[in-house]
């Protein structure tokens, strides 16, 4: 954002975008075999405990609606394409979220012969929750950290690319 | 009847075709037979009822051995018998047997895929859980396996799937999964539907296959513990509790009363927090979200006992080799009392909710009805078999562990629709609240652990435990080192993956996440196939951590 | 009026801009109200303002295969049949800005157009979530849009009349959800239906067909259907709780009566499961339908006597 160069009305503009991002955060979730603990603490989120939709935060069903892939599980050889596939899915501007150790590093998994290990490999990631799994009050806090992230422009991508590209059905 | 008289009865049946037959332990007989008789001794079985097909392990004995065996094991009860057929590596042909008990299809391929065997008049073979470009004549549980051998064969897809939506004449295919919103684990269907009733299924697993089975040929037995723990985060006390008693009964250590009975406890507490997990699931599934809300937070409660007793929500690790890592004092055994209190009232609630409520019980009730006697050819496990009435319960069957000095009573309900389950499921509940307060109540004093040697001596054993899914079966064979021979899971999602293919044809799209979540599906405990596999470092990858160069290197035999 | 006074208040109040903010606000509300059922705190006051402000700021991805025309007009038309029907209701209280004999049947028909277009975006999509999606919402038209007219029907057979304001006007005093209950239920439920609120969300049934027709819309498409729909949101309980609690004269008793109405519209949500959409047409045909029929032939009779 270069303050100096724009005008007060992009300036005001950008602030608004910015602050909607932060405030409206959708997650598609993946789970690229995973052996379920860190999926159902990511669905505890959503439950009267920890609750994340009082911090804007919506579970879609269509990766074409989100903002975030939450991402699981080490990629088993099978899951890496749709691993992918997912993700291209996406609009922009789109952030991934790795939770757990598998999807850091393979986890208890490492050099297992169907599994690729890390989540970084295939896609970009932008924030790594560890644990075996994360509790979801880690989660969350991966969550906010990712919104800090995005709003002091500390993120792996410093320019969110404006494209509309064409992609197949 | 008693475990004696049963296997008398086993080898009775088999004597025409019986080469050599030894019982290992006390309650397990071992027949070895020729493959063409194989067709022969499990019709007989089969006719006599003797118990069911349980799982079918397939043995690589060594390249200098020049042999593979593999092995077919029947339960009733607390008795097993297994036929053990051995074969030469160059010529390794069975016969089917899925015409005879339909299940063995499953176990069939898995055999197929893992080691190589021919099994000859099979329907299908398709891929269940190798990717589908993995190379052809590369079995990954083959003593002599290397990940090179598997680079993925070009122009093939990882998962080969149906035409894409043909439209046209009224015949469409779905899919649903792996990402999907049901399913919160991937897993790969492909309904075709016409309209909206379902015309055809077909499934594919594999995406969670994670080769644990081979990995664990090459860590040492306490890593191992670990290793199979997270199998699956909802049930990993029953895998590690399964893997404790195989591992101690090959040690021939006799595990402390308190010990046991905190295993027992520690398994309750799991089933709860699993059978209210599922609830919210299925409710979730039905459009029912309310549900979903309060019966995950209902489950918090459980999920705060079992932190304070293990220190995990999730993964507890409270079993060791041994024994136990987690004792129960004063003030835990008060909070879970309060605990159980809560949940009691909460669950005898859902009861009602899941049996009174009229628009659940239109997404439930008469869906999915499968009798008995479909129930015992499917080969189902479980509270998905004890809906309709067929006692699978090895807690019942063939205690082990606390359950001798604990009781749990069999729960089960005739109708065998999704209503059924549910109420199996939420009764099983109340009688683990029970049985929790008794030993809480009851608690033997004793040590928690016992000493364990490194080297489990050579041997093999089956260990059979019940999940909360079904009936799980870890075949350990140990060759007297620090590290296991083999190590065989099966896992009970798998036996009831029939009841959902079957079902769903005739129905409608809509009723097809019920179905799915009725049988309560792990996908994350069927793909943990197998084989270890020595990850070398030739494959195209960008940069590896430390930890995991180290991990290969450790791993490469 | 003048054009420039049918313009503003076609764009900025009471239409327009007001009712798109309007809009957002009961979505709030309700979104409020079932997180407050399920036992959670819910969403903060702005937060449907930013989902829509942050859809209109996502890279639109456009599928091969769509008419490119359909694409980027369906939304469009959706928002503006929403809006136009907007104009014969008594929005916020105030008498509706424009009015004609008839305009309650025009209002139904453009109400119906956002179903209509949403149809045809899943068809256009093609993919085949959105097209069972697609199917379905279409199905559940044929399902719940006869009774539906019909429950308002009865309101304008008791004040004589197809004009929307009149028959306000003939409520006022008049509580026909009290002398015509019957229709009062199947017009709240059919409000739901047409909503495509739970226990109707068939169509859009997450755990089966991903997100139905709208599986492959992002970002501005799918920010102009989310607008339309929370238009429809305001304007369907507006006509609701005008025909039956006794008219709309005045800020206070619009905000009363249709907060009360989403009020009821969020219990029911919370409290029932999803039908199927072979039972969501079965129940509709089979029950709502009669009743509404026999409410009907009801206010006939009893008219004639009054008359």
């Amino acid at each position: 954002m270069n303050i100096k160069n724009d005008p007060l009305w992009v300036n005001v503009i950008k602030q608004i975008r910015l602050w909607a991002r932060l405030n409206s955060v959708w997650a598609v979730h993946f789970n690229s075999g995973s052996c379920n603990g860190c999926d159902i603490e990511i669905l505890a989120t959503l439950t009267p405990r920890y609750d994340v939709e009082r911090f804007g935060i919506k579970l879609e069903g269509s990766p074409r609606h989100a903002d975030v892939l939450i991402v699981t599980g080490p990629v088993t050889r099978q899951a890496r394409e749709r691993l992918l596939r997912t993700y291209e899915q996406m609009p922009e501007p789109k952030f991934v979220i790795s939770v757990g150790s598998c999807s850091i590093s393979g986890g208890v998994f490492n050099g297992c012969y169907n599994v690729g290990g890390s989540t970084d490999e295939v896609i970009p990631v932008d924030v790594y929750i560890p644990g075996c799994p994360p509790r979801p009050e880690a989660i969350v806090d991966g969550i906010i950290q990712l919104l800090s992230g995005l709003r002091d422009g500390t993120l792996r991508k410093a320019e969110i690319p404006q494209t509309t590209g064409q992609v197949p059905a | 009847m008693n475990i004696e008289t049963t296997l008398q009865q086993a080898e009775g049946l088999l004597a025409p075709w019986n080469k050599e037959a030894t019982h290992p332990e006390s309650n397990r007989l071992d027949v070895v037979i020729a493959s063409g008789s194989l067709r022969h001794a499990v019709t007989a079985l089969h006719n006599a009822h003797w118990g069911y097909l349980s799982a079918i392990t397939g043995l690589d004995l060594g390249a200098d051995a020049g042999q593979m065996e593999a092995l077919y094991h029947f339960c009733f009860g607390a008795a097993l018998t297994t036929l053990r057929i051995r074969l030469p590596r160059t010529a390794l042909a069975l016969p089917t047997i899925e015409d005879i008990i339909p299940p063995a299809t499953f176990f069939e391929r898995e055999l197929h895929e893992m080691l190589g065997f021919k099994i000859a008049g099979t329907k299908s073979n398709d891929r269940l859980f190798i990717p589908d470009d993995w190379p052809d004549e590369v079995f990954p549980l083959r003593a002599d396996f290397s990940i090179e051998q598997a680079k993925p064969v070009e122009g093939r897809q990882t998962d080969e799937v149906l035409e894409a939506g043909v439209v046209g004449g009224n015949k469409f295919v779905v899919p649903i999964g792996p990402q999907h919103p049901a399913l919160k684990e991937p897993g790969h269907f492909e309904f075709s539907v016409d309209g909206e009733i379902v015309t055809a299924a077909r499934m594919r697993l594999g995406y969670a296959h994670r080769g644990i089975e081979k990995a664990a040929e090459g860590r040492n037995w306490i890593q191992n513990l670990y290793l199979f723990e997270r199998i699956c985060g909802i049930c990993s006390h029953t895998h590690s509790l399964a893997y404790c008693l195989g591992v101690e009964k090959l040690a021939h250590v006799e595990v402390s009363t308190r010990a046991q009975a905190i295993r027992e406890l520690v398994a309750g507490l799991e089933r709860i927090h699993s059978h209210l997990l599922w609830l919210g699931v299925a409710a979730h599934e039905a459009g029912f979200d309310t549900l979903f809300m309060y019966s995950w937070r209902d489950r918090e409660t459980v999920m705060n006992l079992l932190e304070q007793l293990t220190g995990n929500r999730v993964n507890y690790s409270a079993n060791v080799l041994g024994g136990v890592k987690c004792d129960i004092g004063l003030e835990q055994a008060t909070a879970i009392k309060e605990g159980l209190n809560f949940l009691e009232t909460r669950i005898r609630h859902y009861l009602e909710v899941v049996t009174t409520d009229t628009m659940f019980l239109n997404r439930t009730r008469g869906i999915g009805t499968i009798s008995y006697t479909e129930a015992e050819e499917f080969g189902l496990l479980g509270p998905t078999a004890r809906a309709s009435g067929l006692v699978r319960d090895v807690r019942v069957e063939a205690p082990y562990g606390a359950y001798k000095q604990f009781p749990i009573s069999a729960v089960t309900e005739t109708n065998g629709d999704l209503e059924a389950r549910c109420a199996v499921r939420l009764n099983e509940l109340l009688v683990s609240c029970f049985a929790i307060r008794a030993i809480i109540d009851n608690l033997p004093q004793g040590p928690l652990t016992v000493k364990m040697p490194r080297k489990i001596p050579a041997g093999e054993t089956i260990s059979r435990v019940e999940a909360p899914r079904g009936e799980l079966f870890y075949y350990i064979k140990s060759n007297g080192t620090e590290h296991p021979a083999r190590i065989h899971v099966r896992t009970p999602s798998l036996c009831n993956w029939v009841s959902v293919l079957e079902k769903a044809v005739g129905r409608q799209l809509a009723d097809v996440p019920m179905l799915i979540a009725g049988m309560d599906p792990c996908f994350s405990c069927n793909d943990r196939m197998i084989t270890t596999v020595d990850r070398s470092g030739s494959r195209q990858t960008l940069s590896w951590t430390q930890l995991r160069e180290r991990g290969i290197e450790y791993y490469r035999k | 009026m003048s054009a420039l006074t049918s313009l503003t208040s076609l764009l900025i109040f009471p239409a327009g801009l007001t009712l798109i903010l309007f809009g957002m606000f009961y979505e709030w509300v309700d979104r409020k109200l079932v997180a407050r059922f399920q036992n959670r705190v819910g969403p903060r006051w702005f937060q449907p303002f930013a989902d829509i402000v942050k859809l209109l700021a996502k890279e639109q991805i456009t599928p091969k295969v769509v008419n490119p025309f359909l694409f980027f007009g369906l939304p469009v038309i959706a928002v503006s049949g929403a809006l136009t029907a907007a104009l014969y209701v008594p929005l916020i209280g105030f008498a509706p800005v424009r009015s004609f004999t008839g305009d309650l049947i025009v209002t139904i028909y453009l109400l119906s157009l956002l179903t209509l277009c949403i149809g045809l975006a899943g068809w256009n999509t093609s993919s085949r979530f959105s097209l069972i999606g697609a199917t379905r919402a279409l199905t559940q038209l044929f399902a719940y849009e006869a009774p539906f007219l019909l429950a308002l029907l009865g309101p304008a057979l008791a004040a004589g009349t197809w004009q929307i304001n009149l028959i306000n006007d003939y409520a006022r005093g008049h509580w026909m959800a009290i002398s015509q209950p019957v229709g009062f239920v199947v017009a709240l439920i059919g409000l739901m239906g047409k909503l495509e609120l739970p226990p109707f969300d068939a169509p859009e049934a997450e755990t089966e067909i991903v997100a139905g027709a709208l599986t492959e819309y992002s970002g501005r498409g799918l920010a102009l259907f989310k607008v339309g729909k929370s238009i429809e949101l305001i304007v369907g309980i507006t006509l609701v709780s005008a025909f039956y609690l006794g008219g709309l004269h005045g800020v206070l008793p619009f905000l009363a009566k249709t907060l009360g109405v989403l009020f009821l519209m969020a219990m029911l949500q919370s409290l029932l499961t999803r039908l199927r959409i072979d039972q969501t047409v079965g129940m509709w045909w089979r029950f709502g339908s009669i009743l509404v029929l026999a409410q009907i032939l009801l206010t006939i009779v009893l008219k004639g006597d009054l008359l």
